[in-house]
């Protein structure tokens, strides 16, 4: 298989007595999709914040494309390619969806610290931000504040800002969280087009989805990875089953 | 033109048509109170800066209000005495012009802004709020018990100081010098709010950890928000000191951080023109209310209290509406 471009090597981090992530070693190659499934308190957000950088291990390493990240905050991880989005809709509520999207064009553009020409004016922002809310159907909603969208749209809204990170990865926490099944259905396209962009680890509860897009997937438990497998090989495992699948499917 | 920026002109047409009409009328008091309505506009649209735009609430202003107000007495003293301000490692010698005391009360503002930010961004919520008071009553214990410059009784130094080709004693000419550095600062802010950096500010407001996510730092976006707004206070603070040829250690306490930010919650958070309606407002209730009562604040604090829990958005948003920000 091709290097990594992201490479997490015996993580492990502890809140006193409770062991969050347990020794957890992971890769996410290009092009894939990499589900991590588990019950509730398996530990799924505690790693998704150790990548993002918003968390910081007890012992470890991340790799980004070949580099140690370890020391670097989460906005330095964000402006290296590695994008993530939230378990619960995070977007700017008093900004319209242009705004979003432009706030997000800026900071992967790095140039925040300029302070005469009006955001809106500046065609460096607008136009690749249009482009981005284009490509999720969003392209009627630009001028509507966030806080007006419905859920479905904050999702898609989110997609948005996460492309124009122009993302090496993305890191998506439960994108279908709270979603209808059309909207599930709709968002499942558009992530599987998604990880032409750059691979997708994908942490989420609805088996449907995960099960139609996932390259391979992980089963976190207790913090600790049980298995890591194509979706048959998942499906198949006794292990699996038994601390999770059994009583969800 | 939106209603709001209808308001906005027409609340800048009542400063100077109050201005212009006293002048008109021979009610030299009224210009003065004017001036002072400008001046504490001023420090209001410094404060809303951070306050409105970025969401931190810093009750430590009078800390570059009164530096603002001390570095120009201090020249000022020292111009009439002869004797420079310091030696070393350079010179600076006193001075009575404008132009030269402004940017020195700007950067002593704009360095104290950097230094207690530096620090004190580094806290969030109520702990913001108490290391800005912290820091600003540091200031103000150092200018009560320092001696050179009066100490507990304050600095006179009795001659207005003077702008090239106007008379700064006519109160009038004065007064058209603090109006103008007010629609400079409002511009200002304007401008700032608006541009790439405005837009990561109002961001962070609003959610921080988003802003993190797309690769700003909000640390370094509010810091340099701050310093600006630090700067903008000290401007006012030196107009003030100007205005009654006179600083003390109340310019500095925390009576007057409160003050300065009852003219932003007044007139509108985060609203352009909010502490200059709040400024205004504040001016004309402490001269009609005033001459009914001494204890006018007391009714200032029961508006304060309907417009903080029926209208959020202060003066401004009650008659503009609300807005998107």
């Amino acid at each position: 298989m091709s290097e990594p471009i992201l490479d997490l090597h015996n993580l492990r981090k502890t809140f006193g007595a409770l062991t969050a992530t347990d020794d957890v070693s992971l890769t996410l190659h290009p092009g894939e999709i990499h589900a991590l499934i588990g019950p509730n308190g398996a530990g799924k957000s505690t790693l998704i914040k150790l990548i993002s950088g918003e968390l910081r291990p007890d012992s470890g390493t991340i790799r980004f494309e070949g580099q140690a990240i370890d020391r670097l905050g989460p906005a330095a991880r964000a402006r290296l390619g590695l994008a993530r989005s939230f378990q619960v809709s995070a977007v700017i509520p008093g900004f319209t969806v242009l705004e979003n999207v432009m706030l997000a064009v800026q900071g992967a553009s790095g140039a925040s610290f300029r302070f005469l020409r009006p955001a809106l004016r500046d065609r460096a922002l607008t136009e690749p931000a249009q482009f981005h809310i284009a490509h999720v159907g969003m392209g009627t909603r630009a001028h509507m504040p966030a806080a007006d969208l419905s859920h479905g749209e904050r999702r898609r809204l989110e997609i948005a800002m996460a492309l124009a990170l122009r993302p090496r990865a993305f890191l998506l926490d439960e994108p279908m969280a709270g979603m209808g099944t059309e909207g599930a259905r709709d968002l499942t396209a558009i992530l599987s087009e998604l990880r032409t962009e750059a691979p997708i680890l994908l942490v989420e509860h609805d088996m449907d989805a995960v099960f139609a897009l996932a390259d391979r997937i992980s089963v976190l438990v207790y913090g600790r990875i049980i298995a890591t497998g194509t979706v048959a090989e998942i499906r198949a495992s006794e292990a699996v089953r038994a601390a999770y699948l059994g009583d969800a499917a | 033109m939106t209603r709001e920026a209808a308001l906005n002109a027409a609340l800048f047409v009542a400063l100077i048509g109050t201005a212009l009409v006293a002048q008109a009328l021979g009610e030299g008091f009224i210009i003065t109170l004017a001036t002072k309505a400008a001046i504490f506009a001023l420090a209001g649209v410094g404060l809303n800066l951070v306050l409105g735009y970025g969401g931190l609430v810093s009750f430590g202003h009078a800390a570059f209000f009164g530096l603002g107000g001390y570095a120009t007495g201090i020249l000022a003293s020292h111009a009439m005495s002869g004797v420079p301000v310091a030696t070393l490692p350079f010179t600076l010698n006193g001075s009575t012009e404008m132009l030269a005391i402004w940017p020195l009360a700007i950067a002593a503002s704009g360095l104290a802004a950097l230094a207690i930010g530096a620090l004190s961004l580094r806290t969030s919520g109520v702990y913001f709020i108490m290391v800005t008071l912290a820091f600003a009553q540091m200031i103000y214990y150092l200018a009560i018990s320092w001696p050179a410059y009066g100490g507990e009784d304050g600095l006179s130094f009795y001659v207005r100081n003077t702008f090239p080709g106007l008379n700064t004693f006519d109160p009038i000419q004065f007064f058209a010098i603090c109006a103008g550095l007010l629609a400079a600062a409002l511009g200002l802010v304007a401008v700032l709010t608006r541009s790439r950096f405005g837009l990561a500010l109002r961001a962070a407001r609003q959610n921080e950890s988003r802003v993190v996510a797309v690769g700003i730092r909000p640390y370094s976006i509010r810091l340099l928000a701050f310093m600006l707004s630090g700067m903008i206070v000290g401007l006012a603070g030196s107009l003030y000191a100007d205005l009654n040829r006179f600083v003390s250690p109340a310019m500095l306490s925390w009576h007057m951080s409160g003050e300065i930010m009852v003219f932003v919650i007044l007139g509108g958070v985060g609203r352009l023109f909010g502490p200059v309606a709040g400024a205004l407002a504040y001016i004309a209730l402490e001269h009609l209310l005033g001459g009914v009562s001494d204890y006018w604040q007391a009714l200032l604090g029961l508006l304060l209290l309907a417009i903080v829990i029926y209208a959020p958005g202060g003066l401004i948003g009650l008659i503009a509406g609300r807005r998107h920000v």
